[in-house]
């Protein structure tokens, strides 16, 4: 090593991990007597500290209304953490962590709360050496943002002084539709510049779905077949047993084509079909992802009501119990067309993907919980062992993302015996099996990722704007009418008009 | 997870049919247990009784790293040539549905010609486009013979044990620069160290504490009794992560830093973990790493003149076979500075 880099690198971290150092800093959670920061976020910096991943001298700042001393946040703190940690809390390793915890009471209008956390984070930049770098985490709802990123500007807080670093980290959803997302992308931008601007979707975090591009582009044989001369058809699918769970306000607004399939599913979709990038950099991956929400081909009017289906769960069972129908859910209209079930048929116009159907499908009440991708590859020509009347079943690759993450191949086998009789047999690969080791929380490696500036695994504005023009085709021609929504039996795999929908194109939803 | 099946050295099979009898096995295990393997793990010692204490060491990873492991006692000194062959599965439960997953285990007993032939005998049984890591538990002995080492993906083995470091060092480097070979060489005792330098490196993260890795004047490291081969790592990794050059070889050596400046390294024998303290320190500043005796924590603390001490806690590695071998399984991938290391301190071995 050059003894200059010295100065600029700590050359005892060379070898010890394959990813950047995080970088110390204050990071600043708004909303922080909500869940997320109970159940996910201060569980995923405690497990952090306890690794040591965490950067030296990380202060970690909660601001929100209630009040409440910074003794008594820490005491709240530790409960959840004991709750929901994946790994037991040791007493020596939480107080040294929790050491770092702070309580700023203010309401997020009240711009003396953020004169005071800028004084306070400038107090401990000197006596803690945060060195000026700021995280700030929107953990609230989206009402609150343009309020919390007006006073941040203000307060100056969005700007670094030289040498370090302002990052703020925006929890979905990124807006209602293209117009909401332009304007909240313009707001933060306005603020943060998009480099600094981290939109987390944890689905991205999931160890399977940073496995697809792994499956893809480091084996040669999957990739080799990822095209239209191959494929027949992709089915992508997020299923849950699970109603709307005391959120009836919030997916009222929403339904299932904002909250699942504008974020999680088309980010999954973009995975899926992407381009190889140029490199591993958070740009090159991103540039392909949005190529091919760009390419996917609009629905609008009349092709709404021909490539997708909506529909709402009735009074059903799940796992043998009833359950209640969702125009019957506490805070659901009696006359509600939200839809609960969507399912897509979706092309990407490009030169991998012409003529491959993609199917899209995601619901509550489902009989299951799930998420997958299922790659279906072309029959063998009929000719050999395909000329009998009964056809061989297709291979089909299958990579699951939650739960019983893993990737099963399946393909076709002679049955032992005297006769030629070929049925389908399946090889699977489940990550529990090989790797005993519980993996870390989503939410572990995208903090860290934040602190690094490693914007990978986020959102970027284009992406999100895309997916939005897509989205916002079929809620406007969902807006025209309402008798196509459909209605499911809770504990069904959905009407029969999804059913017809692959049908159309000779497919079956699969059986999960 | 919970162990439900295992059976140590298992049972006896001849060599010639040891998969077809493993294939027997899983026949008449039903479709409740289900196969999985991500390596081949050889163990080859010399010792009597060593397949017992490697089957056990296998009976505690194998959940958490699904393998084919293949044990081997070896007697190469033994008059004419001895074979015999044992096979077993490591079963645990996984999930809701009471199933379970197992890792095979094949374990042999080779005397004379058999146990210097090993690449014959043994290696026939690997799971084929597996990874082999073969953890060498006894000395290396010469001849550097390319034949078996070109079958091997990674080398294992256990610096500390090592009555004579320096020529086994030098043995495992040849085989290592051998052109047949890829091999990756893994030094448990290096993977030992790797939680320490973690926690020391992350002193270092700080900007405000970065350039004082260019004034240290003194490094001091207390090690557990038969620890101090992984001190001198330690030494040898700092050594060369900043350019010091060894100038005085004794019990406590002292190096030179890219200014010529003197650096006094003292290591002190202390009961406790294998590394229970570490002190580096400039004219300014001291950075240090304790792991109190029981304890399985690390304190860092960094104190510099004017400024209030930052005192910080990690999860220290536990110290068991088990623990490190699982890291090390997990972490994968090459050891660039491990060589490098070795050559910072190759005197004082």
């Amino acid at each position: 090593m050059n003894p200059d880099d010295i100065l600029t690198m700590n050359p005892l971290r060379e070898g010890i991990a394959n990813r950047l150092t995080p970088e110390t800093c204050t990071l600043v959670i708004f909303g922080a007597t909500g869940d997320l920061t109970h159940r996910k976020l201060i569980p995923a910096l405690y497990n952090l500290a306890a690794e040591g991943a965490l950067p030296p001298s990380l202060i970690i700042r909660g601001f929100a209304r209630r009040e409440k001393t910074t003794d008594q946040f820490r005491k709240e703190l530790e409960e959840s953490t004991r709750k929901f940690s994946r790994t037991p809390v040791n007493d020596e390793l939480w107080n040294n962590f929790a050491a770092s915890i702070f309580y700023n009471q203010s309401a997020f209008d009240d711009s003396r709360g953020y004169s005071d956390l800028a004084a306070e984070m400038r107090e401990h930049d000197i006596a803690k050496g945060t060195c000026g770098n700021r995280l700030f985490y929107l953990a609230v709802a989206p009402d609150q943002f343009p309020i919390i990123l007006g006073h941040l500007r203000n307060s100056g807080l969005n700007k670094p002084s030289e040498g370090s670093w302002s990052r703020i980290i925006v929890e979905k959803p990124f807006g209602m539709d293209l117009s909401t997302a332009r304007e909240l992308n313009g707001l933060v931008n306005d603020v943060f510049p998009e480099k600094e601007t981290f939109r987390i979707d944890h689905f991205l975090g999931k160890e399977t779905a940073q496995n697809i591009m792994v499956l893809r582009f480091a084996n040669s044989i999957f990739e080799s077949l990822w095209n239209s001369s191959h494929i027949s058809h992709v089915q992508i699918t997020a299923a849950e047993p699970l109603g709307v769970e005391g959120r009836a306000g919030y997916y009222e607004t929403s339904g299932a084509m904002r909250d699942m399939v504008q974020n999680h599913l088309l980010q999954l979709l973009t995975l899926m079909a992407m381009e190889p990038p140029t490199s591993l950099g958070a740009d090159a991956i991103r540039d392909e992802k949005v190529k091919v929400l760009r390419s996917l081909r609009p629905l609008r009017g009349d092709d709404v009501f021909r490539h997708v289906v909506r529909a709402q769960y009735t009074e059903g069972l799940i796992n043998g119990q009833p359950v209640n129908a969702y125009r019957n859910e506490q805070g659901v209209s009696m006359d509600s067309t939200t839809e609960t079930y969507v399912a897509l048929q979706l092309n990407i116009d490009n030169w991998r993907w012409a003529g491959v159907p993609f199917f899209i499908r995601t619901a509550k009440r489902m009989p299951k919980g799930g998420t997958e991708i299922a790659v279906t590859f072309k029959g063998v020509p009929r000719v050999l062992f395909n000329q009998s009347a009964q056809n061989l079943d297709e291979n089909v690759l299958v990579i699951r993302i939650q739960p019983d993450e893993g990737v099963s191949l399946r393909m076709s086998a002679k049955m032992p015996g005297s006769s030629l009789r070929i049925e389908p047999v399946k090889m699977d690969f489940h990550y529990g099996t090989s790797f005993g080791k519980a993996t870390p929380e989503a939410y572990e490696r995208l903090l860290l990722d934040a602190m690094s500036g490693d914007a990978t695994l986020f959102a970027r504005c284009d992406e999100v704007e895309e997916a939005w023009a897509f989205v916002d085709g079929i809620e406007e021609a969902w807006k025209t009418r309402s008798d196509d929504l459909a209605f499911h039996a809770a504990g069904s795999w959905g009407p029969t008009e999804a059913t017809e929908l692959a049908a159309r194109h000779e497919v079956t939803w699969r059986r999960m | 997870m919970e162990e439900d099946v295992s059976f140590s050295p298992g049972l006896p099979v001849p060599i010639g049919s040891i998969e077809m009898e493993l294939g027997r096995v899983w026949e008449e295990s039903g479709t409740s247990k289900t196969r999985a393997s991500l390596i081949n793990l050889a163990i080859y010692n010399e010792k009597p009784g060593s397949l017992e204490a490697n089957s056990s060491i296998i009976r505690e990873i194998a959940g958490e790293h699904a393998m084919r492991a293949i044990l081997i006692q070896a007697d190469p000194n033994e008059q004419g040539s001895r074979a015999e062959a044992w096979i077993s599965m490591h079963c645990y439960l996984r999930g809701s549905k009471g199933g379970s997953v197992c890792s095979e285990q094949i374990s042999f007993q080779l005397g004379g010609e058999a146990a210097r032939s090993l690449q014959s005998v043994v290696f026939s049984h690997l799971d084929s486009d597996l990874p082999l890591a073969l953890w060498w538990q006894a000395d290396f002995h010469p001849p550097v013979e390319s034949n078996l080492w070109q079958w091997v993906d990674r080398l294992l083995f256990d610096s500390r044990h090592w009555k004579k470091p320096k020529q086994q060092f030098e043995f495992i480097t040849r085989i290592a620069n051998l052109v047949e070979t890829k091999l990756v060489l893994c030094d448990l005792n290096w993977a030992r160290s790797l939680p320490v330098r973690q926690a020391l490196a992350g002193m270092f993260d700080n900007p405000g504490t970065l350039p004082e890795l260019q004034l240290l004047k003194s490094l001091q490291i207390d090690h557990a009794p038969g620890s101090r081969s992984t001190a001198l790592l330690l030494v040898g990794w700092i050594a060369d992560r900043l350019g010091w050059v060894l100038k005085e070889i004794s019990p406590n050596p002292i190096f030179s830093d890219p200014k010529s400046e003197k650096i006094q390294v003292t290591l002190t024998e202390k009961v406790g973990a294998s590394i229970s303290r570490m002190l580096l320190g400039s004219d300014n500043s001291s950075f240090e790493l304790i792991r109190e005796q029981e304890s399985d924590l690390y304190r860092t603390i960094v104190k510099s003149t004017g400024s209030v001490p930052t005192v910080r806690m990690v999860r220290a590695a536990r110290e068991e076979t088990r623990e490190i071998l699982l890291a090390e399984l997990a972490r994968g991938g090459r050891h660039p500075l491990y060589s490098r290391a070795v050559l910072a301190v190759s005197e004082l071995w």
